[in-house]
């Protein structure tokens, strides 16, 4: 980056790095992740941009052989020679993105049931206390009052993924419910024990990662808690805007990336800006 | 010698295989590659209580939806990608007009490989929790005959006609997929297989040496069509992966009108009910547009 006058180790970490930052020290090398193609400004940050920035860190740090699945089907593309997000699954751009392996139909190279994908991003406009996600509609299902895209692959994504991360856009307490109106992604109803009374014996939500805060699970309970808020003034915030209660006693703060991890994410992982919208950009 | 048999036909001859009432599967995936020409042909001759069974759906099924062609829809997804919620789909089904029949996407998919393999259901055992299974009276549990466990059998997709877009065919019905096709394509080929009324529209009807010279990229052979249709351009306004691009104008045409039933009742006499048929609507774009969405695929 010569000839610019930005010095990339200057200026804090941004809110969306230091969620990638979070997200890469989660993933283990040799682990495949597995992103859709989300589009829409917060959306496409929180549901593929994060995510691919993520899965690039954690390759450049301690996960050489961590396989990265862009749109489910693009293994390892070339995130740096991107001038923008793609912004179409199927089109010539991404077909022609450089990249180790494409998957050209259905069975392809991944077998979903075999548990191949270690973990996965997934999004919905209703989380709930049990880590259930709706993507399918607003109030009852039988006369819905808003009619959404349906289930997509959110079934596949929360029981045959070894684990789910949720990326929520915005944080408003009509997306964090007491009960979802439609379960598309199944959670911890009833803790472990009760997943495993429903035939489900793998996988389930692991963070639900929202802009003020990072939740995880108490699995056995089955009850959503609050793992992270990214800033003090959040802490009241995510009491305030969750639909459901919180317990915030005691609560860290998520962790600030090192200085090593924001260099490799500036310089190395995302120099253009086109992932993360260019570092000093909150 | 007794010649083969052509066929070639037309795409009135299509609309005449799929009546009223047909449980009908659409070739091309969300926003990609579907058979539009055939798909406004329904609607201007006026079809009703279709069932369309599919994978990942878009504007075809949101044009039929605000058409008032369909009485219910099989998918795991309706929507226009980059350019939103399918607005006349959304209408419908919040009006009751039409019902839903919720599947994931994978799952999907599988109940075509039922219907290619003519299986009366396909196993899956992670549907517990989901209102996916809780809604659908269609998916039955049963017992795991070898292991015990708790299952779920998932009906086939077992469409009665499947209509797709290819680039090529020949008069016999031999399809070509282009060499480096994706998922969209891929998907097109399972659904042919698991129907025994294929019609596939294309690009261009070619000769059948040429198909002779790239006969590992015929994925639908001749004995599985029913019917070829040359309808150039008769994905638009959607992509065709190596020929032309998303007419991303008219996208964004077609949803802005859509924010209403009196502006979508707009679209539809203008693009699909004003042209008598495929050319006065290719006509109605306009060649300026269409050469413009070229994609050169290789030199």
């Amino acid at each position: 980056m010569s000839g610019s006058h930005h010095t990339p180790s200057a200026g804090a970490p941004t809110l969306a790095e230091t969620i990638a930052v979070s997200l890469a020290r989660s993933f283990s090398d040799g682990e495949v992740g597995f992103t859709g193609l989300v589009t829409g400004d917060a959306a496409a940050l929180f549901g593929t941009s994060i995510p691919l920035a993520a899965m690039a860190l954690a390759q450049a740090m301690h996960a050489p052989n961590l396989t990265i699945l862009l749109a489910g089907w693009s293994h390892n593309p070339d995130l740096q020679s991107l001038s923008v997000m793609p912004d179409s699954e199927f089109d010539a751009a991404l077909r022609d993105l450089p990249c180790d392996a494409q998957m050209m139909t259905y069975p392809g190279p991944w077998s979903i049931r075999r548990g191949d994908i270690d973990f996965g991003f997934s999004s919905g406009v209703q989380v709930d206390v049990v880590g259930n996600i709706n993507s399918v509609c607003i109030g009852d299902p039988t006369r819905p009052k808003v009619r959404l895209v349906g289930p997509i692959l959110q079934p596949e994504h929360m029981t045959l993924f070894g684990r789910e991360y949720v990326m929520m856009p915005h944080h408003a307490r009509r997306n964090f419910v007491e009960r979802v109106d439609y379960v598309s992604g199944v959670g911890y109803p009833g803790g472990l024990e009760g997943r495993r009374r429903l035939g489900l014996h793998h996988g389930g939500p692991e963070w639900v990662v929202t802009p003020k805060c990072i939740f995880d699970f108490d699995k056995e309970k089955g009850r959503i808690r609050l793992r992270s808020v990214h800033s003090e003034a959040d802490l009241q915030r995510v009491v305030e805007q969750t639909g459901f209660d919180v317990d915030s006693a005691g609560v860290p703060l998520t962790a600030v990336p090192t200085q090593e991890e924001l260099e490799l994410l500036r310089r190395h992982v995302d120099p253009k800006g086109v992932l993360l919208g260019g570092y000093g950009i909150g | 010698m007794t010649p083969s048999t052509s066929k070639v036909g037309s795409i009135a001859d299509a609309v005449a295989l799929i009546p009223d009432g047909t449980r009908l599967a659409i070739g091309g995936f969300a926003i990609y590659q579907h058979p539009m020409a055939v798909v406004r042909a329904l609607i201007r001759a006026g079809r009703r209580d279709l069932t369309v069974v599919g994978t990942v759906n878009g504007n075809e099924v949101d044009l039929l939806a605000g058409a008032g062609c369909l009485k219910r829809v099989e998918t795991s997804y309706v929507g226009l990608e980059k350019y939103g919620l399918a607005p006349n789909f959304r209408r419908a089904v919040e009006e009751e007009r039409i019902e839903v029949v919720d599947y994931p996407e994978v799952l999907s998919f599988d109940r075509f490989r039922a219907s290619q393999e003519n299986l009366t259901f396909w196993p899956c055992d992670y549907l517990g929790g989901t209102d996916v299974l809780a809604r659908n009276p269609d998916i039955r549990i049963f017992t795991c005959p070898i292991t015990g466990r708790s299952l779920q059998a998932v009906p086939p997709a077992d469409p009665e006609v499947v209509v797709l877009h290819a680039i090529a065919a020949d008069e016999r019905g031999n399809v070509i997929l282009p060499r480096r096709h994706l998922l969209p394509q891929g998907l097109d080929v399972i659904m042919a297989r698991g129907c025994d009324t294929v019609i596939v529209t294309v690009e261009k009807i070619v000769p059948r040496a040429l198909v002779r010279r790239h006969a590992e990229q015929v994925q639908i052979p001749a004995y599985k069509t029913r019917l070829v249709v040359e309808a150039p351009w008769g994905a638009h306004p959607t992509a065709v992966l190596g020929r032309y691009a998303t007419d991303d104008a008219h996208f964004r045409d077609y949803v802005a009108a859509s924010a209403n039933p009196d502006g979508f009742a707009a679209y539809i006499d203008r693009y699909v009910h004003a042209p008598a048929d495929h050319a006065a609507y290719l006509e109605r774009i306009g060649a300026e547009r269409l050469g413009a969405l070229t994609e050169l695929d290789t030199l």
